[in-house]
């Protein structure tokens, strides 16, 4: 008996860290981080390179389109929202690519991309508008 | 109403605690008038809770603007079935829409089961009262969805949202609810069994149908948000893993580990303790899942929004399915002892056992992803998530070892299998693998994943042919006809067998879908006018933008013209409509799909028009087989109605006919279905095609009179559809217009040509409009005349003396001995 619950507990040990290892390699390059702008901007180098999810606010009439190709957007993002009376930090962002219906001036977004020393990159498609009014929150808004 | 509505919402929540505690006592004291008490209040709840529907079903549709549920989800302008859907359309609705479900199934399970699993009802009662009551709960203190404006009432409603006004956004809520709140049944059952210690299989007998049921239905919930998500949202895809959509996935792993392992207890009673807990996890999964999508708790795209409280009386409860759950199975541990000990590794049970630890992980694994942003948040306090090729990177590998493992399953004997056996059984499958291998690699396609996921397809359709023609030929040398009847019988005589293989083709089918999104293409193109671009065989031509407006909405439609080999194959107008009342949200994009079963092309209109020279941007994808995903899942469902059919009707149907017969009939079906089958049957708004003026009087109206047919646009009328088939129709009309034919010869002609009335547009003073308007009086007709029902039959029982019951099945006490002694002598 003894025997097989040794059998069994190494297999279990064996698989367990086989998974483990893979876990922790996939998440390693599967993971984004989730910050807003102003924790990025206290400590710009840190996040050089990294695979971000970027919180914020677009700078009201700060969206420039180029002429021969419209889908270029540079465009600059604020750390609070318009209305606030301090803007907090502020970052140029440049995409290509289709941008959401609701991206606007002022509109909440958050951008996935990378931090590079002129600004922040946005990868393609990278770019997500809150839609405030969506399911549940337009029963807020409505009441 | 609304104070009605309240009101009854509350007696609900009385009569299920009265039901809850008097099932418990009954139980306890052995006391039947006490357990048939808590079972006709259980069934009054029912009754309660379709009075209640129909009160709002009914505020609905009177626009009753003052109750705020209905002024958020409806407004005055939506059509008739979107106001009926709307029921679901809100938190609030739904948690109602859940409670009465629940009712109307438990109710079901309760008096079919009321004679044969008699010692378990009351605690089934119990069990379900209790879930019932705290989803009553949420309603009575926290989101009534009666609660109306004390001031301002609002003169119209806000509308439901434009994404959710489609087809099968409509049905896909009910669906998936069926499929949720029917895995409550098994687990009332399971929990009752436990209690009492009746733990035998016979209480596995009394789920197995209701969990194949709710699987069905959560099979088909999943299926319709995928198709809904491909049509609608306009990203190319069909699932983004995304909280909700994992939400519903998470019991779906379970159920099917449990529909799998439960054959093993059926088979050689071992697996006693996990099937309990999967049945346990497949209900907690359910909570779990509606938990995490409308608490806030995990943030997502769908943005339900916060709602701490909700949150923290979730928590609460599930805390209290766990604890209680697994307390009972800890208390339990020494009935659900395994008779029988895993003889090898090379078994089915073995086979079976592998393939629920890898469903298990799947779940454990998309759960953990789930909540991965939450879990670093409270951990390591960085919010972190993890995207799509994090779970496809996981889940891809997850798939394939399932899918081999639907192969390996049914070519493996119970307890152990020789070599001789193996190589029997592995040889034809074996080749088939190989050569589908082979043949995808000459064809370029990589090996992985896609590659080896078509090569497992192969292997599975090999061993199920094999199955099936295997048995067929021992039938037909014993029955003496011809193999196709053989294989019609050896579906009736061993259903629930037969129906999972046809299952399994389903789901052959439906890998065959997701391997073809190996080989997607998306492509991104700024066209100005009259500008080509090319995406795979495909050449898109822009053909200029319109504007339109239609009251509800204001559309953008691009022309596009489709070349393939240098022709002119198709118009597709994929457009971005803005709804009123939504202006300041994201128009609803109109996406184009030209459907085959080879491949689908996918065009998306983006927002960035520029009228003045219509230049446009156009996403284009091409998705290969994604429409084999659809018809899997109607094998699939095939499958398991075969499954689910009772025994009986199965046997008087081969019993009262000839064998020839029913073939006869089945060659038949199949030829009708095949040849009604048009992928492009597909509702596409044709803006080419304007509604042109009526002749006469006579064709305006019946054009009023008739609806298009196409199948998905809800049955316009002729007078408003502008897609192509109504378009088609109309020409019909004007040809027989000319002919200076009167009304009934027109209608007359009509069915001639559509060989029913399915184009007649119900007319406004009867048909659908006066049901829909009878609909929630009949349902409170129900109710009431359940209430008087129940209320009679009572006053008749307490009036005849009560039959004794026999003595086993009146001590408890005495069988569960009796159990034990039996259990010892194995």
């Amino acid at each position: 008996m003894t025997q097989r619950y040794i059998k069994i507990g190494a297999t279990v040990l064996v698989l367990g860290l086989a998974f483990a290892g893979l876990f922790w390699s996939t998440l390693r390059d599967g993971t984004e981080y989730y910050k807003n702008l102003d924790e990025v901007m206290t400590n710009q180098s840190e996040w050089h390179g990294k695979q971000l999810q970027l919180h914020g606010y677009v700078v009201p009439d700060s969206i420039y389109r180029s002429r021969n190709n419209s889908l270029e957007y540079r465009f600059r993002v604020q750390n609070n929202p318009a209305r606030a009376t301090e803007p907090g930090s502020v970052i140029n962002v440049s995409y290509t690519g289709i941008v959401p219906d609701t991206f606007k001036g002022e509109a909440e977004v958050v951008l996935k991309g990378e931090l590079t020393s002129d600004g922040f990159k946005v990868s393609p498609n990278g770019v997500m508008a809150k839609c405030p009014s969506k399911y549940e929150a337009a029963a807020k808004s409505g009441a | 109403m609304a104070s009605l509505g309240s009101f009854l919402l509350l007696a609900t929540f009385v009569v299920c605690s009265y039901s809850a505690a008097v099932s418990v006592a009954g139980a306890r004291r052995r006391s039947r008038a006490l357990i048939e008490s808590g079972v006709g209040a259980f069934y009054l709840t029912t009754a309660l809770m379709t009075v209640a529907s129909a009160v709002m079903i009914n505020a609905f549709l009177t626009n009753d603007y003052s109750i705020k549920y209905v002024a958020h989800y409806s407004d005055s302008v939506q059509p008739l079935f979107y106001k009926l859907t709307s029921y679901w359309g809100g938190l609030d609705g739904s948690i109602m829409f859940w409670v009465f479900l629940l009712s109307i199934f438990g109710t079901l399970a309760v008096y079919v089961n009321r004679e044969r699993h008699r010692e378990l009802i009351p605690y089934v009662v119990a069990t379900i009262a209790v879930v019932q009551m705290f989803f009553l709960y949420l309603m009575v203190v926290h989101k009534n969805p009666f609660t109306t404006f004390l001031t301002n009432v609002p003169a119209d409603g806000n509308g439901l949202n434009p994404l959710l006004q489609n087809y099968w956004m409509a049905i896909h809520p009910p669906s998936l609810y069926t499929g949720f709140v029917g895995m409550t049944i098994p687990f009332a059952f399971c929990i009752a069994a436990l209690i009492t210690g009746h733990l035998d299989d016979s209480w596995l007998r009394a789920v197995r149908r209701w969990t194949m049921f709710a699987w069905l239905f959560l099979t088909f919930g999943l299926t319709l948000g995928m198709i809904w998500a491909y049509e609608v949202l306009g990203w190319g895809g069909y699932w983004g893993w995304d909280p909700v959509e994992n939400a519903g996935l998470l019991p779906w792993f379970t159920a099917t580990a449990f529909l799998h392992s439960v054959m093993v207890q059926e088979r050689r009673s071992m697996l006693r303790v996990w099937n309990v807990i999967l049945i346990i996890t497949t209900f907690f999964l359910t909570i779990f899942g509606t938990f995490m999508t409308r608490s806030g708790v995990v943030q997502s795209v769908h943005a339900f929004g916060d709602d701490p409280m909700l949150a923290r009386l979730f928590t609460v409860f599930m805390v209290a399915i766990l604890t209680f759950s697994f307390g009972l199975v800890i208390y339990r541990l020494p009935l659900l002892k395994a008779r029988n000990e895993l003889d090898s590794w090379v078994s089915r049970e073995a086979a079976f056992l592998v393939n629920n630890w890898v469903l298990l992980f799947a779940a454990l694994f998309v759960l953990f992803g789930t909540m991965f942003p939450t879990l670093s948040e409270a951990i390591m306090g960085q919010r972190l998530t993890v995207a799509a090729p994090f779970f496809n990177k996981w889940l891809i590998p997850i798939g394939l070892i399932l899918l081999f493992l639907t192969g390996v399953g049914p070519l493996l004997a119970w307890r152990k299998s020789t070599v001789r056996n193996i190589l029997d059984q592995f040889l034809w499958p074996g080749a088939a693998t190989a050569t589908t291998l082979a043949a995808t690699k000459a064809l370029g396609i990589p090996v992985w994943a896609s590659g080896l996921c078509f090569a497992l397809c192969a292997f599975v359709t090999a061993t199920i042919v094999q199955e099936f023609l295997r048995g067929g030929n021992v039938r037909r040398r014993n029955t003496g006809t011809d193999l196709f009847t053989a294989i019609i019988g050896l579906v009736g005589r061993n259903k629930r067998r037969y129906g999972g293989y046809i299952v399994h083709v389903g789901i052959v089918l439906i890998f065959l879908g997701f391997a073809g999104s190996g080989s997607k293409k998306e492509e991104l193109f700024r066209l100005k006018l009259h500008d080509q671009a090319t995406i795979g065989a495909f050449t898109l031509r822009n053909d200029g933008v319109k504007v339109s407006d239609d009251g509800q909405k204001q559309m953008a439609t691009a022309y596009i013209s489709v070349f393939q080999n240098g022709k002119p194959i198709e118009s597709m107008y994929p457009g971005r409509s803005v709804f009123r009342k939504h202006e300041n949200e994201e128009a609803r994009t109109d996406v184009a799909i030209r459907r085959s079963l080879a491949q689908d092309l996918y065009l998306v209109l983006a927002p960035d028009v520029d009228f003045g020279t219509q230049t446009i941007t156009l996403q284009a994808f091409v998705n290969p087989l994604v429409d084999w995903i659809w018809l899997g899942f109607g094998v699939l469902a095939f499958g398991t109605g075969i499954a689910l059919l009772p025994e009986r009707a199965y046997s008087f149907a081969l019993a009262k006919l000839p064998a020839e017969a029913a073939t006869t009939a089945i060659v038949l079906l199949i030829g009708l279905l095949s040849s009604g089958v048009s992928l492009k049957a597909q509702h596409q708004v044709d803006p080419t095609v304007a509604v042109t003026p009526s002749k006469n009087a006579l064709e305006e109206q019946l054009r009023g009179e008739m609806g298009c047919v196409c199948g998905t646009c809800a049955h316009e009328a002729l007078t408003k559809c502008t897609c192509g088939t109504a378009q088609q129709m109309r020409s019909q009309l004007r040809a027989q217009i000319d002919q200076g034919k009167g009304h009934d010869e027109i209608v007359q002609a009509f069915i001639g040509i559509y060989g029913g009335q399915q184009f007649l547009q119900a007319p406004i003073d009867k048909g659908f409009n006066r049901v829909a308007w009878l609909f929630p009086y009949l349902l409170g007709a129900t109710g009431v005349f359940a209430i008087g029902f129940a209320a009679i039959k009572w006053s008749h029982h307490s009036a005849a003396p009560l039959p004794e019951t026999s003595a086993t099945l009146d001590d408890p006490a005495l069988e569960e001995r009796l159990n034990d002694e039996l259990r010892d002598l194995d």
